[in-house]
């Protein structure tokens, strides 16, 4: 017997929005739990023959080989803008896309900008690893003052490549969002030796249903997922998840920084 | 609904024009001399005469209003953009990406003068841009050349036909001198063509999904989407090739000109048969793909060589040598910088041929 | 006599598909009964998989799912509780 079922997806079962395809991502990687809280949020939702979901640039580019579910790749960066042309063609459709740090804060940083204050009712999760994962480890606007990567070999500096961008910030500083929200992803270390807590997954789960509830409520979604790249950080999986909760946390901390539907009171 | 009788400048022709063949949206930004288009249809959206026109929006960049449209298209939607030299370079990473995944789309360029910024005079430089491709990964873009205030209302019918028969950008290409124009005409009958998109991304059905991508990473695989690209092309080039001729019967001499330089040609033509010299004029209208073959058989009939009259140092004269291949000489006619010939300057130039 | 049933027949039950585990470890540090471990054998995909054993280290598995929503995977493919 399962333990707690819904009519079609089980608790704790494989989503029907998964292809069955396993996936590219190293091991360890956030990328892999969101695709997860993804599919399963939208077969929650028994959504899959209303949605588009827009594969952007970076490790989640091959998005559409795990999801069944009707897509479209944008150029890198671009992913909001396709989004939008999408969406605005067809209100009534649920359109999503994972973008990666580089992606959504680098180069495709005016087209979030302008999706998000012009409210467009889309949904779009930033994984940031902090990093260039899919290129192979070079810097992104994201990385942590002083972290080595292959383009920042003697560590970021400020002078020469300015601070970590705050995305989640300034996409809430805008009055266009209807649902901004930072969630601290990986699983994180406790007190106790080699013993982690999944709250991150747990958050992560509210907020991917949270964001599809804000876009079907018309109003522009953008979660942040704090992860991490061990292997462009060089370090092993848990060394990685030690790091992040030690380094990425404070810098860019979790909250709900707009919730203009009072989803999270519900 | 627009009278009969108008007199309109040929971007705001171009905007009615894409309105009667049921433009569905809109994406651009402003940009000198192509803002007419975006500032005619500003004033339609949500119009009843227009219902299928539901969607105008302006673009925080050309970067970003080429990847409206392909979130558009990717719906099997009518979605048009106009824009200039500038703006069009900043579209082509999207027209590259709208090529590798097949997607509809009119791009009308306005073509200004020059590199960099120029200056707002008419000028054919983006030629080799929209024919041979501005972007990366080596594509064909269909290209469309209007020569009249008339033309710009009824090609967008022709381009949504052509980009939805092929899945293709098709790039409506003008210049500053032919938006600026104001001229009378008859608005012409323009048919809004219809198609059917079961390739369309608006939600999977049962096992049936629908993935837009331009990207195949195993490379026989994208060995296999180039091959067929190719092939389309080839077929489009079969299929497509249009052009127009002006006495080109017992011509020696023959004018080979598009857009302005082809009204232009048209007066110098007249002219000198009045004079009782020789002469004709063939304007592609297909600048891709290019009507070699009528051109080419030109030379069986009798044509003796061809004077290209271009806005630019020199582009289309590369084609009209390619399709001669050798037969006839070809001269190459040039102004720039924003500037226009006087059609007394071809009368000149065919003069100073026959001497 | 309930009591011995209890102790042959475990309450709860992790399935997994070892074809997909990466051998990342997640699942086996979230879990707060330690009934996961990775195996000596290499899958398919050259990891070492992670395999379910009813009894941990701290007790046995209570079907919290913690080990399913850790991992990236998919390859945690049920958490059941069984009735005797």
């Amino acid at each position: 017997m399962i333990a707690a079922s819904a009519p079609r997806e089980a608790k704790f079962g494989p989503s029907s929005i998964w292809t069955g395809t396993p996936t590219h991502y190293c091991a360890g990687c956030e990328h892999g739990t969101l695709t997860h809280l993804i599919a399963k949020a939208l077969a929650e939702r028994d959504a899959r023959e209303r949605t588009v979901m827009v594969s952007s640039v970076g490790c989640s580019v091959f998005a559409h080989e795990y999801l069944d579910l009707d897509s479209v790749q944008a150029p890198h960066g671009r992913a909001p803008a396709v989004m939008t042309g999408i969406k605005r063609a067809h209100p009534e459709l649920l359109v999503f896309s994972v973008q990666g740090d580089g992606d959504a804060a680098s180069i495709g940083l005016l087209e979030l900008l302008h999706a998000a204050n012009r409210g467009e009712p889309i949904t779009i999760f930033m994984v940031n690893n902090a990093i260039y994962g899919m290129t192979g480890g070079q810097m992104a606007p994201t990385t942590p003052v002083g972290m080595v990567t292959t383009t920042s070999p003697e560590g970021r500096s400020v002078p020469q490549a300015g601070y970590p961008l705050d995305t989640t910030k300034l996409v809430a500083s805008l009055e266009g969002p209807a649902y901004v929200r930072r969630v601290f992803f990986p699983i994180s270390p406790t007190p106790a030796p080699d013993f982690f807590n999944a709250r991150g997954a747990l958050e992560g789960m509210q907020a991917v249903r949270h964001a599809f509830d804000a876009q079907e409520k018309g109003g522009f979604a953008f979660v942040e997922f704090v992860s991490t790249c061990s292997v462009n950080w060089k370090m092993s999986v848990l060394d990685a998840k030690r790091y992040a909760a030690q380094v990425l946390a404070p810098l860019f901390p979790s909250g709900v920084l707009r919730d203009r539907f009072g989803l999270e009171r519900r | 609904m627009t009278a009969p009788r108008q007199f309109l400048k040929g971007n705001e022709a171009l905007a009615y024009g894409a309105l009667h063949a049921g433009l569905q949206s809109f994406y651009g930004y402003p940009i000198t001399p192509s803002s007419e288009v975006p500032e005619t249809l500003a004033t339609q959206v949500g119009r009843p005469e227009y219902p299928e026109f539901r969607t105008f929006l302006q673009a925080a960049s050309e970067v970003e209003a080429i990847n409206l449209m392909l979130g558009a298209a990717a719906t099997g939607e009518k979605t048009m953009t106009a824009t200039s030299g500038p703006g069009f370079s900043l579209m082509q990473e999207g027209i590259s990406y709208a090529h590798g995944a097949e997607l509809p789309m009119l791009i009308a360029n306005v073509n200004r003068a020059g590199p960099g910024l120029g200056n707002l005079g008419p000028e054919q430089t983006d030629y080799f841009a929209a024919v041979k491709g501005g972007g990366h990964g080596g594509y064909r873009n269909v290209v469309l050349a209007p020569d009249s205030v008339p033309e710009m209302a009824s090609f967008p019918s022709l381009g949504f036909s052509l980009a939805f028969r092929y899945r293709t950008p098709v790039i409506l290409l003008t210049d500053a001198f032919l938006g600026q124009l104001k001229e009378d005409l008859e608005f012409p009958t323009i048919e809004s063509p219809t198609f059917d998109t079961p390739w369309a991304a608006t939600g999977a059905r049962g096992t049936t999904r629908h993935v837009l991508s331009s990207m195949h990473i195993e490379l026989p695989e994208q060995n296999l989407v180039s091959r067929h690209l190719r092939d389309k092309f080839a077929e489009i080039t079969r299929r497509e090739q249009r052009s127009e001729e002006l006495e080109t019967r017992g011509a020696r001499v023959v004018f080979v000109a598009y857009g302005i330089c082809a009204r232009l040609a048209q007066r110098a033509v007249r002219v000198l048969r009045d004079r009782s010299v020789p002469v004709g004029l063939f304007r592609p209208i297909t600048l891709a793909p290019f009507p070699r073959d009528r051109l080419r058989a030109l030379v069986d009939e009798g044509v003796r060589s061809f004077v290209v009259v271009e806005l630019n140092t020199g582009q289309m004269v590369e084609d009209v040598r390619l399709a001669v291949d050798g037969a006839a000489p070809v001269r190459s006619m040039n102004q720039f910088g924003g500037l226009l010939p006087s059609y007394r300057d071809l009368v000149d130039e065919i003069g100073a041929l026959a001497a | 006599m309930a009591s011995a049933l209890l102790q042959v027949a475990p309450q709860a039950h992790v399935e997994v598909n070892a074809e997909l585990c990466k051998g990342c470890d997640l699942c086996v540090v979230v879990c707060p009964q330690q009934n996961l471990r990775l195996s000596d054998r290499f899958n398919r995909m050259g990891y070492h998989p992670v395999e379910f054993d009813v009894h941990g280290r701290k007790g046995d598995c209570t079907a919290c799912g913690l080990c399913y929503w850790a991992c990236p995977d998919f390859a945690i493919v049920s958490v059941e509780r069984r009735r005797q």
